[in-house]
């Protein structure tokens, strides 16, 4: 019995390259959800504004000033959630500088409340710096590292101020939420704030990075990433997000308010609107706009049903059925690609 | 005597208790392309690691033109000059290809310059990674090592994945790379290449070089395959041999489980073949076949693009596993921690599939259980110092307690795809005389094994599996060499 190899036949097939896809495929396939949550918020905005006479400067601030923190909230999670954690601490973050700001900025001039400001932004920033390094260092999984800061974060808040109190300059209110029928401000930062910061960040290096990391911890290693440092670069910028929350709570409602569960709240509609936003939370993919938008969308939900004369009590459960539904239906249409 | 481009002097890598290099010494001369083999688990991947700075060496040295040096990063392997194609690409799927590009520190421009020379600069760069084609994101790879213009381009397994036309264009470039007087260390299973564009090839074997000499020359093929498998497996006991002489084949009973014309993949020929109850058919292959989607197909984990699979003459199409095992078709995977409950005890692990059968609803009858578990334990020999939870077992006795699931719950056709892999020569045999036991009871078993020795020590039939088609069906008997030619998709003459 013996075996006569041939050499292998030369090459005769051409393997087909791919069919490049156009600029509509690409664009559908990567911003479609996006697109989705904002026509949802779109036919929710238009239903909102039939059910009050007078719909106009007034509504509109209010849901804006009253959502940015929810908002902001939903965006620290994003980068957060992108870069392959999840931050369980964001809410009481939010809680935290919301409370040393009240603290400090009482009867003071503009001057000091601005660096104030500024002050608390950057705590926020360290602080969750710390809490990813402490996640990336010992190797403990980010939602225990998280949870048990949260924890941390809310005690502190009730030293820095042990009930509701504190206040802030009105000038200061003003210029980060706007007055009652002033929309501009609030809209303006959080337009600014996602052109300023974001896009550049999506377009850089550290950015795509971030991406990588989530996506894929081995393979964006084996490019020669530093995967440690891209992880807490995320908590850090992250930080910032959930500090400006903070600040932007203390314009809004004038004072400081310690409540933990305030945070807790927080931190699961954060992660609601990540979802909601088209953000997997296996990390890796996403936008900032998907949960920023969809983070109006939850808000919109309770307001819609009070319009409704419903009892307020069922907009959680509508809430709740919304997420399923359209995180089903998302699904459900991406089924068709992965089957490629 | 020139000096090697590269040097490795008695590199040494374990990982817990396992040995992955014992010593390799392998040398590398500047304009050669070197070749190097070996079976699954011999050591390439992590050798490969270790010269692209992604694993550490515990002990020995790797030198560089004749400079010791020490890789903590890729990064720095790249900047010594050594540039690595991956078994896996290294790409990130969630980003386009010019951003993983960029990442890297690569101008997405020279690599179009690299694809336009192989003729691929129709390949979109903006494209999201997840929607090109494994071959070209292989290519694409490629690209990207030879940006970095290495001095020793390390392809691990790049054709495996690769129609024949794309790898022409690689092997194009080993020969540029040759004429440049720069090196290529090739891994590939397929001996053809390695006979035509290699100067040298080093053979590992358990974790050493076994072999080096020059694979072109007269009879180079079967050397290889010499020096891969090692002395023939003296002093084993042939488990089948006996068996078989035992058992009369009634050739008139009908198949128990007949596969026609199944695709694994929309663009093959199709898989066919028939197992019978009391036989154990062995699936030989080279890695990469179809052979993971093939079992995984079986078991009714994933659909099949095509073709017809029938479980005692009627057609099945599982779409669940629990389809497929309420036939009695039952799968032990490769990855057995996959199968087993790693945190939880031998009994757990034993009794869940039984739940199906012990009780719908309600509780669970102890007793029962408790009889059913110790008696698939003792059949097995199972080693139960450790039986609070299942991850603290040897690799063996976790292989035993995969079986023995089923063995509990009871079944009719056995898949077991490669069941002794990683396991020590002892447990090996008693895993071999439990499937000829097995089959002896009147289940059908298809075994698919990385190690073709097991073919002629358990099988009865040995089908080979190449590009997600049956090329061959041979007795068990056939050298392992003719198995190993007919699974490099050549023809076995004289059978």
């Amino acid at each position: 019995m013996t075996a006569t190899p041939t050499p292998a036949p030369k090459a005769e097939v051409v393997t087909p390259l791919p069919r490049p896809s156009s600029r509509l495929e690409r664009f559908v396939r990567r911003q479609g959800w996006v697109v989705g949550v904002a026509l949802l918020l779109g036919v929710l905005v238009l239903w909102r504004s039939s059910q009050i006479p007078a719909f106009g400067a007034f509504e509109v601030r209010g849901i804006v000033a009253g959502t940015m923190t929810l908002a902001l909230l939903a965006m620290a999670q994003t980068v957060i959630v992108i870069s392959g954690g999840i931050d369980l601490s964001v809410g009481a973050m939010m809680v935290l500088t919301n409370c040393i700001a009240a603290r400090l900025m009482l009867e003071q001039d503009l001057g000091p409340v601005v660096l104030v400001a500024v002050l608390v932004v950057v705590v926020a920033m360290l602080l969750s710096g710390l809490i990813g390094t402490v996640a990336v260092v010992s190797g403990v999984p980010d939602i225990v590292v998280t949870l048990a800061a949260s924890f941390i974060l809310a005690g502190l808040a009730l030293i820095v101020l042990d009930g509701p109190g504190g206040g802030t300059h009105p000038r200061f209110q003003e210029l980060l939420v706007g007055g009652f029928d002033e929309p501009l401000p609030a809209t303006l930062w959080l337009a600014g704030i996602f052109l300023v910061v974001w896009v550049p960040f999506k377009r850089s290096r550290l950015g795509i990075a971030t991406y990588a990391v989530g996506s894929d911890r081995a393979a964006a290693f084996l490019s020669g990433l530093n995967v440690g440092r891209t992880r807490i670069a995320a908590y850090v910028l992250g930080g910032f997000f959930s500090g400006l929350a903070g600040l932007v709570t203390t314009a809004f409602t004038g004072s400081g308010e310690p409540r933990a569960s305030i945070g807790a709240t927080a931190t699961l509609t954060s992660v609601a609107a990540v979802v909601l936003g088209g953000v997997a939370l296996l990390g890796g993919s996403g936008t900032l706009l998907g949960p920023m938008l969809a983070a109006f969308c939850l808000a919109l939900i309770p307001a819609l049903m009070l319009g409704l004369g419903w009892d307020p009590n069922y907009a959680e459960v509508a809430r709740g059925v919304i997420i399923i539904v359209v995180v089903m239906i998302g699904g459900l249409l991406q089924i068709p690609r992965r089957a490629r | 005597m020139t000096q090697p481009l590269l040097q490795t002097t008695a590199v040494a890598k374990t990982f817990g208790p396992v040995v992955a290099l014992r010593a390799v010494d392998l040398s590398v001369a500047p304009g050669e392309v070197h070749a190097l083999l070996g079976a699954n688990g011999a050591g390439k991947s992590t050798l490969v690691k270790i010269l692209t700075g992604v694993l550490r060496n515990d002990s020995g040295t790797v030198a560089v033109n004749g400079e010791p040096v020490v890789l903590h990063s890729p990064t720095e392997a790249r900047a010594r000059g050594l540039a690595p194609v991956y078994q896996d690409p290294a790409l990130i799927r969630d980003l386009t290809v010019a951003q993983n590009l960029r990442l890297t520190g690569v101008d997405p421009g020279d690599v179009h310059r690299e694809l336009a020379a192989m003729d691929l600069d129709g390949l979109d760069l903006d494209e999201q990674v997840r929607d090109v084609p494994l071959p070209f994101l292989r290519m694409l790879d490629l690209a990207r090592a030879l940006v970095f213009d290495p001095q020793l381009l390390i392809l691990d397994e790049i054709t495996a994945a690769l129609p024949p036309d794309l790898s022409e264009r690689v092997f194009a470039i080993m020969t540029r790379w040759k004429q440049r007087d720069r090196s290529v260390l090739f891994i590939s299973h397929r001996l053809a290449e390695v006979r035509e564009h290699c100067d040298m090839c080093t053979v590992l074997r358990d974790g050493r070089n076994v072999a080096s000499f020059h694979p072109g020359q007269e009879g180079g093929e079967s050397q290889i395959v010499a020096a891969m498998l090692g002395e023939a497996s003296a002093g084993v006991r042939d488990v089948a041999r006996e068996r078989r002489a035992a058992r009369e084949r009634d050739e008139e009973e009908a198949p128990r489980l007949v596969v026609r014309d199944l695709l694994i993949n929309r663009q093959d020929a199709g898989v066919s073949f028939e197992v019978r109850a009391g036989e154990v058919l062995g699936l030989a292959a080279l890695e990469g076949q179809g052979q993971d989607r093939l079992f995984e197909i079986l078991s009714g984990n994933v659909r099949a693009a095509g073709g017809e699979i029938l479980v005692d003459g009627q057609p099945v199409a599982a779409r669940h596993p629990y389809d497929a095992i309420r036939r009695g078709v039952v799968l032990v995977p490769s990855n057995r921690l996959m199968a087993l409950l790693p945190q939880r005890p031998i009994r757990e692990n034993i009794a869940v599939p039984l739940f199906n059968r012990l009780r719908r609803w309600g509780p669970i009858n102890a007793g029962r259980e408790r009889r059913q578990v110790a008696e698939a334990v003792t059949r097995l020999s199972i080693d139960t110092r450790a039986a609070a939870q299942a991850r603290r077992l040897s690799g063996g006795n976790q292989q035993k307690l995969t079986i023995g699931r089923w063995l509990a719950a009871g079944f009719r056709t056995l898949l077991l795809f490669d069941p002794t892999r990683g396991i020590d020569v002892g447990t090996k045999h008693q895993i071999y005389d439990l499937i000829r036991e097995l089959a002896d009871g009147g289940a059908a078993i298809v075994m698919f094994t990385s190690e073709l020795r097991e073919i002629g020590l358990v099988c009865d039939r040995a089908a080979v599996l190449h590009n997600g088609a049956i090329v061959a069906e041979l007795p068990p008997t056939a050298s392992e060499t003719d198995l190993l030619t007919a699974a490099h998709g050549l023809e076995v003459t004289a059978v």
